[in-house]
């Protein structure tokens, strides 16, 4: 077979896989940008709108604030997670994999509901809380910061294990054993040789779990009060309540743009095809 | 090895002209199916089905479909796109104002019924099929059955009815509730004005920090009440009375509730809008309203149905005269301009 031709016939495979990310991608985005356009009171009304708010400034502050707290928790949980799995062995390994990669089975709306059950003034966490004389009266768990903070810990934790696991897999362990020959305490092998080695999982681990939260919509809406209200939930009740379609499509371009310009300053630091190759 | 490429190729392309082509086929299936009903779910979707549409179908020998729940923003997208799913829903009666573009028309001499109604039940684009009420419920852990608040006055008294509250995600009900707490009587509520909203929100910000939770769902009151999560909530009635059957720790109170009606509307471009027409003027009749009365849950709209209830079925009946002389009536018109013009006031006010 002639190069030439092989190159033909690869375009050729790849087009019907172009059609369909066109199709169910492109063109649908297009005409969310589109339709931000054509508020009636004039083409750039739907933005001035959002941008020039300042309730919808907040929200957006707000949004942020979650995902980098939420961000922040879970690569602080995340971290010895995935440490521990490199070096657990046998039936301990395979527990504690299940334990992370489980939750993902489930859905999110499920896991949110369950989280309902298990933090609310009644619920099990207050009654053993109480109980224990840990607290006087139950803690105020659900419909607020609190809420919304553990819910979306709990359901982002395996993107911020995954990446993690797979940069401190590739660590060679001598390396560790070497500093700890060299008269280094397990502080300074964790600051000067693990957390360099795994520097870019980190970044990686951060980076998704901050852009999965920044569109979380079910588990903020379920768990968090009238204060924790996000970027999505603002967009959702412009779509369903007011039935202001450029507006949401405002929304949803000024949070498409932040995901992306939070994707480039990231790409300075991780390259984002890596992205794609952590689930290897 | 080229030939087997070849004909992937064309299998894709086959694939993808179906596709599109299958387009005209797709029409005609929406125009083959049974008449389709959506409505809110919980007990007012059980409702309507037993007791309304099931009969009618039997009578027309028809087939219906029943969907759940109502989503305005769904509705406007399945009209514009000419390819309603839905054919005969259950709306709020706000959005047969906010919603008028996407609404049909009806044709009143299809629904002779309707002139059996109260005006105040039939618009042009929408007929009240029954009746409910948002009122105020409690835990009846924190409050036994017949002590807690019998007027939103007392639902703001946070030192005579202390515990955590429950208040509608929107300003709807939250208007009215507010204005009767600050005092206004009933028969000053409407029209809206900015000296009105100012009060509103005056009254809203006191009660704001004892509100915990916000509610979308008419699920949630029930279930938040009965789990102790919340002391005290507004609610719809018949949640609520759907829930005291099953025994939950659950109360609720008609005095000074704020009565509202289940509007039935046709979609614009339905395949089907003259049953559905149809089904409305059955909803109406003496013969399906009555049927309302044993359910127990959301009473009739038709006058002369609610005045065969016994005693017991009055007691828990909206529009019966002992528990109307207590309630306001929502006006939808005016809570569908109120509900669009300060939406970006209420949201600030939930933010702050």
């Amino acid at each position: 077979m002639n190069p030439a031709g092989g190159r033909l016939g690869t375009v050729a495979l790849l087009v019907p896989a172009a059609l369909i990310a066109v199709l169910v991608f492109v063109v649908p985005l297009a005409r969310l940008l589109g339709i931000s356009f054509s508020a009636p009171a004039g083409p750039f009304d739907a933005y001035t709108h959002v941008l020039g708010d300042d309730i919808y400034r907040q929200v957006f502050g707000n949004t942020l604030l979650v995902a980098f707290a939420v961000t922040t928790i879970a690569l602080l949980i995340a971290f010895p997670v995935a440490f521990a799995l490199t070096r657990l062995r046998g039936g301990w390994r395979t527990l504690v994999f299940a334990c992370v990669l489980l939750p993902l089975w489930i859905s999110v709306l499920v896991r949110t509901f369950s989280w309902m059950l298990v933090l609310e003034r009644n619920g099990p966490v207050n009654r053993l809380l109480v109980s224990s004389g840990l607290v006087d009266a139950p803690l105020s768990l659900l419909f607020n910061h609190a809420g919304v903070l553990i819910g979306m810990v709990h359901v982002l934790l395996p993107y911020s294990v995954l990446p993690i696991y797979a940069a401190l897999v590739r660590v060679d362990p001598s390396l560790l054993r070497a500093s700890e020959g060299l008269g280094a305490t397990a502080v300074t092998t964790f600051l000067r040789v693990l957390l360099p080695l795994s520097s870019r999982g980190v970044a990686t681990a951060a980076t998704f779990t901050f852009l999965l939260s920044l569109g979380f919509f079910v588990t903020p809406a379920l768990l968090g009060g009238a204060s924790s209200m996000t970027l999505s939930m603002l967009i959702d009740s412009f779509v369903s309540d007011r039935l202001d379609w450029p507006l949401a499509a405002a929304a949803s371009v000024v949070l498409l743009a932040a995901a992306l310009a939070i994707v480039a300053v990231a790409s300075r630091f991780i390259r984002v095809s890596n992205l794609a190759r952590v689930h290897r | 090895m080229l030939r087997k490429r070849r004909l992937l190729l064309s299998l894709g392309a086959a694939s993808l002209a179906s596709g599109t082509l299958g387009l005209p086929a797709g029409v005609a299936r929406a125009q083959g199916r049974p008449l389709t009903f959506c409505s809110w779910g919980g007990a007012l979707s059980d409702l309507e089905k037993t007791a309304l549409l099931e009969p009618f179908a039997k009578l027309k020998k028809i087939e219906i479909a029943f969907a759940s729940p109502t989503n305005y923003a769904k509705i406007k997208a399945m009209v514009q796109a000419g390819a309603p799913e839905w054919d005969l829903v259950n709306v709020g009666g706000r959005f047969i104002d906010q919603g008028k573009d996407v609404l049909e028309t009806l044709d009143m001499t299809l629904i002779p019924n309707a002139r059996a109604l109260d005006p105040g039940w039939v618009t042009s684009r929408g007929i009240f099929t029954s009746t409910g009420a948002t009122v105020m419920a409690w835990n009846t852990k924190a409050f036994p059955a017949g002590k807690g608040p019998s007027s939103w006055k007392e639902f703001w008294d946070v030192r005579a009815f202390p515990g955590p509250r429950g208040l509608y995600k929107q300003l709807y009900y939250n208007y009215e509730a507010a204005l009767l707490a600050a005092g206004a009587p009933r028969d000053q509520i409407y029209p809206v004005t900015d000296e009105k909203i100012k009060l509103v929100f005056e009254k809203l910000r006191e009660i704001k920090p004892h509100v915990k939770v916000w509610w979308t769902a008419g699920a949630q009151p029930p279930q938040l009440l009965s789990s102790g999560e919340l002391a005290l909530s507004s609610a719809w009635n018949g949640r609520v009375l759907a829930v005291m059957k099953e025994n939950a720790p659950v109360a609720m109170t008609f005095s000074d509730g704020i009565a509202w009606g289940n509007a039935w509307v046709v979609l614009k471009g339905s395949p089907q809008a003259k049953v559905a027409m149809e089904a409305i003027n059955y909803a109406v009749s003496e013969e399906a309203q009555l049927r309302l009365l044993d359910a127990g849950t959301y009473g009739p709209a038709l006058g002369s149905a609610a005045a065969r209830a016994t005693p017991e079925q009055q007691k828990i009946l909206v529009t019966a005269p002992q528990n109307a002389r207590q309630m306001l009536i929502i006006n939808e018109g005016e809570a569908a301009r109120y509900s669009a013009k300060y939406e970006d006031d209420w949201n600030r006010f939930l933010l702050a």
